[in-house]
């Protein structure tokens, strides 16, 4: 599994460069691999969800082609089974919302018809047990979910983690003191995805500490360049709760 | 002798967090403090100042921090109605037993204020001893003498202590060496700071600063607004850290911190693991489990912390009551 985490690596840190430099490099899409090659980039692609997209999400580009197939293959070859994990099955979620957010208007499928399978994304799975879990797990299951973090989030995950703002701020302040980096950083894209975080928690000098600290890791960094992105675009200056 | 039993473990006490966490059941906050009291009174002689005929002069005059802490505690221990007649008699008793054997009926404080003038340990100490009745005109003359010297008002001191010595000069009954309003802007709690940057030296900080505030937890009200709110966000955070930790000893003071908020958590799950750490005799290690080695080791060890937690219990029981009797909050 070594080569998996290496390419889960190499993707992650390919969207990183993207978000971090803003240029117009194309993620994962870029040139043909073959063979064993292929099928790891494919699962590198189902390990990191809708993140893939996150530039075409958070740059407000069109989306390119080869990644949105690569996406698409990646739900094709990995659809969630009976047993899923709820992460797996809300990142699966994710990817199908992603894909049909950025190729259609309104949800309605493309031209083509290429409407993903599973679940039609209006079907949203469960989140009583997100509701339902103390602030500590609540922030590591968040931190998980990370990719359904984007601006205008309406999931119902989003919305768990809006009305549950405070709790998953004390589980930023946890993971900071534990050098859980990983999960820091997943918090604290949640709190700018949601606009949630009091004004003492002090995200944006703790977002820059996280990814200092952290992110030599991709998925740190990733979700940290996410939240950071949030926040400086957010027309409210990423203020949305009381101090 | 064990007055109370250890407490059970409460099944089925899941916190549901849509409704904030579940609060401890009195009787366990409660009995904390008993075994702790009862422990210390059995131990009170380990707080003598001058436990051999040749111990050093600089060693008693270490030693007096203990008596400080037992004094300030002490007195709210004994001044709080729901402590329980055997609690505060037991109070009472340790405060009688230090005034008279181990201050010398305030002579020991007298000799350090002529050792070490403007040293602001002996004044600290006096203060709770005075409220409840005690005195020494000789301290007090040699504190008020003290007082008026530029030196005084100069002493270089960590933000915190520097408020610590407003609040006690205010309950003296001397002029204020600072304004109250920048004594608590200059400490760290006053500036709100990013919660997630606190660590031990921090946290004691935070403590000791809210025990100024509200002059060892007697007046609640004395936390500014934006304090008590800025605490009532991130002290669970900080809680569940040093409870994970083991760290008895700052735990308990933060739970006194959190008896001092407008609405205390008093969290089942942390009170039940921090009576859990409790010794059953009473001794509360300061971290981890209980030292091991002679007795005087083990007092120096553990009697900070076990004061503490009786000091903890004190504030959360007389809250907890509060609001079963419908308290305004």
């Amino acid at each position: 599994m070594k080569q998996l985490s290496g390419a889960i690596h190499d993707l992650a840190s390919e969207v990183v460069s993207v978000l971090r430099d803003g240029d117009h490099r194309s993620v994962a899409g870029a040139g043909a691999v073959r063979g064993d090659e292929a099928v790891l980039r494919v699962a590198a692609v189902r390990a990191l969800g809708a993140d893939v997209l996150l530039p075409t999400t958070l740059l407000r580009r069109p989306p390119e082609e080869p990644v949105l197939a690569l996406v698409r293959e990646a739900m094709r070859t990995y659809p969630p089974g009976p047993d899923a994990s709820s992460a797996t099955v809300w990142s699966h979620w994710a990817m199908e919302r992603t894909v049909l957010r950025l190729t259609s208007t309104d949800g309605v499928p493309d031209r083509g018809g290429r409407r993903p399978t599973g679940a039609p994304p209006t079907a949203q799975p469960d989140v009583s047990d997100l509701e339902s879990a103390p602030w500590q797990r609540l922030t590591h299951q968040l931190a998980v979910l990370g990719a359904l973090a984007v601006p205008e989030a309406d999931s119902a995950v989003a919305e768990v983690a809006r009305r549950r703002s405070l709790d998953v701020s004390r589980g930023f302040v946890r993971a900071v003191r534990r050098r859980d980096w990983f999960q820091a950083a997943g918090a604290g894209r949640w709190l700018a995805a949601v606009r949630g975080a009091p004004g003492t928690l002090g995200l944006d000098t703790g977002l820059d500490f996280v990814l200092h600290m952290g992110g030599a890791d991709p998925r740190v960094a990733l979700h940290t360049h996410a939240a950071r992105w949030m926040r400086a675009t957010d027309p409210g200056g990423g203020e949305g709760a009381p101090s | 002798m064990i007055e109370t039993p250890p407490p059970e473990p409460r099944p089925g006490a899941r916190p549901d967090p849509r409704s904030g966490p579940v609060p401890a059941d009195p009787a366990l906050i409660h009995g904390v403090g008993d075994r702790a009291v009862a422990w210390l009174h059995r131990h009170r002689d380990g707080f003598h100042p001058r436990p051999e005929a040749d111990t050093p002069d600089r060693e008693v005059r270490d030693r007096l921090k203990p008596i400080g802490e037992l004094a300030l505690i002490g007195k709210v221990l004994f001044r709080e109605g729901v402590a329980g007649s055997r609690q505060a008699a037991r109070s009472r008793q340790l405060l009688d037993h230090a005034w008279r054997e181990q201050l010398d009926g305030g002579r020991l404080l007298a000799w350090m204020q002529r050792e070490e003038p403007l040293s602001p340990i002996p004044f600290e100490i006096y203060v709770p001893f005075r409220e409840l009745g005690y005195s020494s005109p000789e301290v007090e003359e040699n504190a008020r003498l003290t007082h008026r010297l530029d030196s005084w008002a100069a002493l270089e001191a960590l933000p915190v202590r520097r408020l610590g010595l407003a609040a006690f000069e205010r309950r003296f009954g001397l002029p204020a060496s600072i304004d109250p309003g920048e004594a608590v802007g200059a400490t760290w709690l006053g500036r709100l700071p990013e919660p997630w940057t606190v660590g031990l030296h921090i946290g004691y900080g935070i403590t000791h600063t809210v025990f100024h505030l509200t002059d060892w937890g007697e007046n609640p009200d004395g936390l500014p607004t934006d304090i008590a709110e800025y605490l009532a966000r991130w002290l669970p955070a900080w809680t569940d850290d040093w409870l994970e930790i083991g760290h008895w000893d700052l735990l308990g003071e933060l739970l006194v911190v959190d008896a001092c908020l407008p609405r205390p958590a008093l969290e089942d799950q942390v009170w039940r693991a921090f009576a859990a750490a409790q010794a059953p005799d009473g001794a509360m290690p300061a971290q981890g489990p209980l030292p091991e080695g002679d007795g005087r080791e083990i007092f120096d060890e553990v009697y900070h912390p076990t004061l503490v937690a009786a000091f903890a219990s004190v504030l959360a029981t007389s809250r907890a009551m509060g609001s079963l009797i419908g308290e305004p909050a």
